[in-house]
């Protein structure tokens, strides 16, 4: 194995997002659905069936007003680095972790639709294509050329915009290099958040904002207890929310907005 | 060797279990499916030179600069352009799927151009004396605008009729403490990218009753209780004590004096939900004019221009003497309820709405015309409410539009007579004239002096997304701002006040925000209605369950969300032309089991 190899390998690509700063306004879910083709659903999709690979949840922390308070947690696959459930469940070696990017990739071509992935996913961030993937007339011409329209019956998931980290492999190569710019491959939901709360990087460089922000004191990640070593990095001061990301399902969830 | 029939069958029998040690089948079995992504009836993106181009979103008044990225001239993408000094690369989830708009397939596609000319010749002609020309202007501030206001100067008796517009802008970067009552500065308020690139400077002290995307990430939210904004404004001009406030409000008194306190020792601005609120006018007690609230300039006009017709409110328009009315809906703006505009027509008068979309003006009027949508049509957008300086802007077209549609202005023009010109190059060419400020090009991020550029490529430059801006002259107070104390009394039939959710704006909405609303529940959908536990237990009514929203105009028939975040006695609302129907100018209703 070259030097070279070695470097690619080491690479551990990870987002960091501060609570504190999400509005919830769902930019990263629209730009999220733009860059990866993801079509707006049927009149019968609903917030189960619906199909959004980075989800916008509104949650609270169960105080009655006035001293009810909000926050938005924008959750997507995190990208478990260990054990990562879904991997080991699939029987079609249609989920694989990338040793060169630690990105844990989906090929819809492989799926059979089994869905035993999306019920071991401990974050419920696997979606499953109910229906054929319909475009209003016209609109079809919009779709992005870097991203294949899966079919229905399959299952998907953020894959940390793939395609745009291949685009910045290609432009890399052509100028005859062996790394790519980071600024080269950033995610459509990163490049279009209005806030600056979404970043995104290389967890194994620790002069990358994403790998000092995971070091502080107040980021936490979603179900650390199970040891699945998720990629994604949240952050927040307020106390109530680092609690909630250990928590079961909220009480009083189903009466909530979302 | 022989070869016996038990000799072959055993070969195939060991052939086939030795294949099963191979990777062969496993490789056949997973790459059979590679045929799915070919399945027929899923579309396959078109190929082609990939570019970027650029121009300006006009989906509000923000204006914020757009980065196409086009394939073969079509756009598959939309993002922000990161050097821009107002936008600051932000946009909004309605700016960035504004491409699909184009395809929408609720979009107006057709309408009877001919008949609704002829209908509108033949009104003018008949119309007695006192009866008037009118046209309403949602998006007033662009140069269509002045089309109008020209179009208007030259008929007899014609109205220039517009939404009212502050005569203000907010220079949030100036501000340390800002005291928000309703505003959703978060949430649509201003240019989202401004907005936040101002946030590290400034403490916010957002003023209401729900807790909104702006509440929830304010420095203080003040749970106030609903309608009594205007005590609390009385207390923080000094207008009445502390606690007065306090008991009113339902905040305390604290948290009053500490607001109070923050907002007379800094340089501080109010804002409010309604930028023509008389809660501004706490702004002079504040001595905030001049300083954070300067008065709003508008980029240089041709001189011939100026003799325009006067922007007229619809309030003080004679009641029952319009014959014919011109509604230019072709942009998302301040929709005027039609309570307000129905008493104004005279009896057989004629309305003609420019719109894309069947939600608005289009229920009422008689000839509904297709208009261009964004990013079809060359278009420049106002300075937005925190824009300081003088800017303008064209929304340079990406592709061309793909129904027939109707031009407003040129229709407008043409009715009234005015000669063919392109009012866009002559504004540029009167900007350019003036010499003043710099043109920003995105493709080379490049500024340049106005002086230095020849008009040409002014123009050239303009029409290629670039901006020009002119934030070099001293800052003046805005006119004077009136303030009314009085709140409104209670009403014992319809005992709910209807809160806006913030985000939501009129016209198309893409057809991807069912992602948001439908697939997520992240925003209420239009047809949706938020309330208290303690008012839906009241009225019978269960999550998710039908119910009418009934206000002393109407009713409508909505789905009721039950969400603890509500306070009792309010019901929260996607804001919309047919909210804004139902409600009039008074914000009470109730909610009753369907």
């Amino acid at each position: 194995m070259t030097a070279q190899n070695q470097n690619r390998r080491a690479k551990r690509y990870g987002m960091s997002i501060d609570i504190d700063k999400c509005n919830g306004c769902g930019a990263c879910m629209m730009a999220c659905a733009v860059e990866n083709n993801i079509p707006p659903l049927p009149e019968a999709a609903n917030d189960r069936r619906g199909v959004t690979w980075i989800r916008v949840y509104k949650v609270d922390n169960h105080r009655p007003y006035p001293e009810r308070r909000i926050a938005f947690v924008p959750v997507l696959c995190q990208q478990c680095g260990h054990d990562t459930p879904c991997v080991h469940v699939c029987p079609q070696q249609a989920v694989e972790v990338d040793p060169a990017t630690g990105i844990v990739g989906q090929m819809p071509e492989r799926c059979l639709g089994c869905r035993y992935c999306m019920v071991a996913c401990p974050y419920h961030a696997r979606y499953f294509n109910w229906w054929d993937p319909k475009w209003p007339a016209g609109m079809e011409k919009t779709l992005n050329p870097d991203v294949a329209p899966r079919m229905r019956g399959v299952v998907e998931k953020c894959n940390f915009c793939h395609g745009r980290w291949h685009a910045a492999q290609q432009k890399a190569a052509a100028a005859g290099k062996s790394e790519i710019d980071p600024a080269d491959y950033v995610p459509a939901c990163v490049e279009a958040c209005p806030t600056g709360a979404l970043r995104f990087g290389d967890l194994n460089d620790s002069s990358s904002q994403v790998a000092q922000d995971a070091e502080r004191p107040e980021s936490f990640r979603l179900l650390e207890k199970l040891g699945t070593e998720p990629k994604i990095h949240y952050r927040s001061q307020r106390g109530w929310v680092r609690e909630i990301a250990n928590a079961p399902r909220p009480e009083g969830k189903d009466e909530a907005r979302g | 060797m022989t070869t016996t029939r038990r000799n072959l069958l055993k070969f195939v029998g060991g052939g086939a279990a030795g294949a099963l040690l191979t990777p062969a089948p496993w490789r056949l079995i997973t790459d059979t499916a590679l045929w799915s992504e070919n399945w027929p009836g899923i579309p396959r993106p078109a190929r082609g030179e990939i570019r970027a181009r650029f121009t300006h979103c006009t989906l509000c008044p923000a204006g914020c600069a757009v980065r196409a990225r086009c394939v073969n001239g079509q756009p598959v993408s939309l993002t922000g352009v990161k050097p821009h000094p107002i936008s600051h690369g932000a946009l909004c989830p309605w700016g960035i799927a504004g491409h699909h708009l184009p395809y929408h397939p609720a979009r107006v596609r057709q309408g009877p151009v001919k008949e609704a000319l002829a209908a509108v010749a033949r009104a003018m002609d008949q119309r007695s004396a006192g009866e008037r020309v009118a046209v309403l202007d949602l998006r007033p501030g662009r140069t269509v605008s002045w089309t109008y206001r020209r179009a208007m100067a030259a008929i007899e008796n014609g109205l220039y009729l517009a939404p009212r517009q502050p005569a203000y802008s907010i220079d949030l970067a100036a501000a340390e403490t800002v005291v928000s009552f309703g505003a959703p500065l978060f949430d649509g308020w201003g240019t989202p990218g401004n907005v936040f690139a101002a946030r590290g400077n400034f403490r916010l002290v957002q003023i209401e009753p729900v807790e909104s995307r702006t509440a929830a990430l304010a420095d203080m939210w003040l749970p106030i209780r609903p309608g009594t904004e205007t005590a609390m404004a009385a207390a923080l001009g000094g207008e009445t004590t502390i606690a007065e406030a306090a008991r009113l409000t339902g905040v305390g008194e604290e948290a009053i004096g500490a607001v109070k306190e923050a907002a007379e020792n800094g340089p501080a601005v109010v804002l409010a939900a309604d930028p023509s609120s008389p809660l501004m006018s706490l702004n002079a007690k504040l001595r905030a004019l001049g300083r954070t609230v300067v008065a709003r300039r508008e980029a240089p006009l041709p001189e011939a221009w100026k003799k325009a017709a006067p922007v007229t409110e619809m309030a003080a328009a004679p009641d029952g003497a319009i014959r014919v009315l011109l509604i230019d809906e072709s942009l998302p703006g301040g929709y005027v309820p039609w309570q307000e505009i129905e008493p104004k027509l005279a009896a057989n008068a004629v309305v003609v709405v420019f719109t894309s979309t069947t939600e608005g003006y289009a229920r009422h009027a008689r000839y509904v015309l297709p208009s261009p949508v964004y990013p079809e049509a060359a278009e420049d957008i106002g300075p937005a409410i925190d824009t300081v300086g003088e800017v303008f802007r064209i929304a340079a077209p990406l592709l061309a539009p793909v129904v027939p549609v109707v031009n407003p202005g040129e229709f407008v023009a043409r009715i009234a007579g005015l000669p063919q010109s392109d009012p866009l190059r002559e504004r540029a060419d009167a900007i350019h004239q003036a010499g003043r400020g710099a043109l920003l090009g995105y493709a080379d991020g490049k500024s340049t002096p106005a002086k230095e550029v020849t008009a040409d490529n002014f123009w050239k430059t303009l029409n290629q997304g670039g901006c020009w801006m002119d934030d070099t002259g001293k800052k003046a107070a805005p006119g004077k701002l009136e303030f009314i104390a009085a709140g409104e009394p209670p009403h014992d039939e319809l005992p709910l006040m209807v809160v806006a959710a913030g985000g939501r704006r009129g016209g198309l909405a893409p057809p991807l925000m069912s992602k948001l609303e439908r697939e997520s529940n992240l925003r209420m959908a239009a047809n949706r209605v938020a309330l208290s536990p303690a008012d839906a237990r009241s009225n019978g009514i269960e999550n998710g369950g039908r119910c009418l929203l009934e206000t002393a105009c109407g009713r409508l028939s909505v789905v009721a969300t039950i969400d603890a975040g509500v306070p009792a006695g309010v019901v929260e609302v996607a804001a919309g032309p047919r909210i804004a129907d139902l409600c009039g100018a008074s914000p009470r209703a109730r909610v009753v089991r369907a």
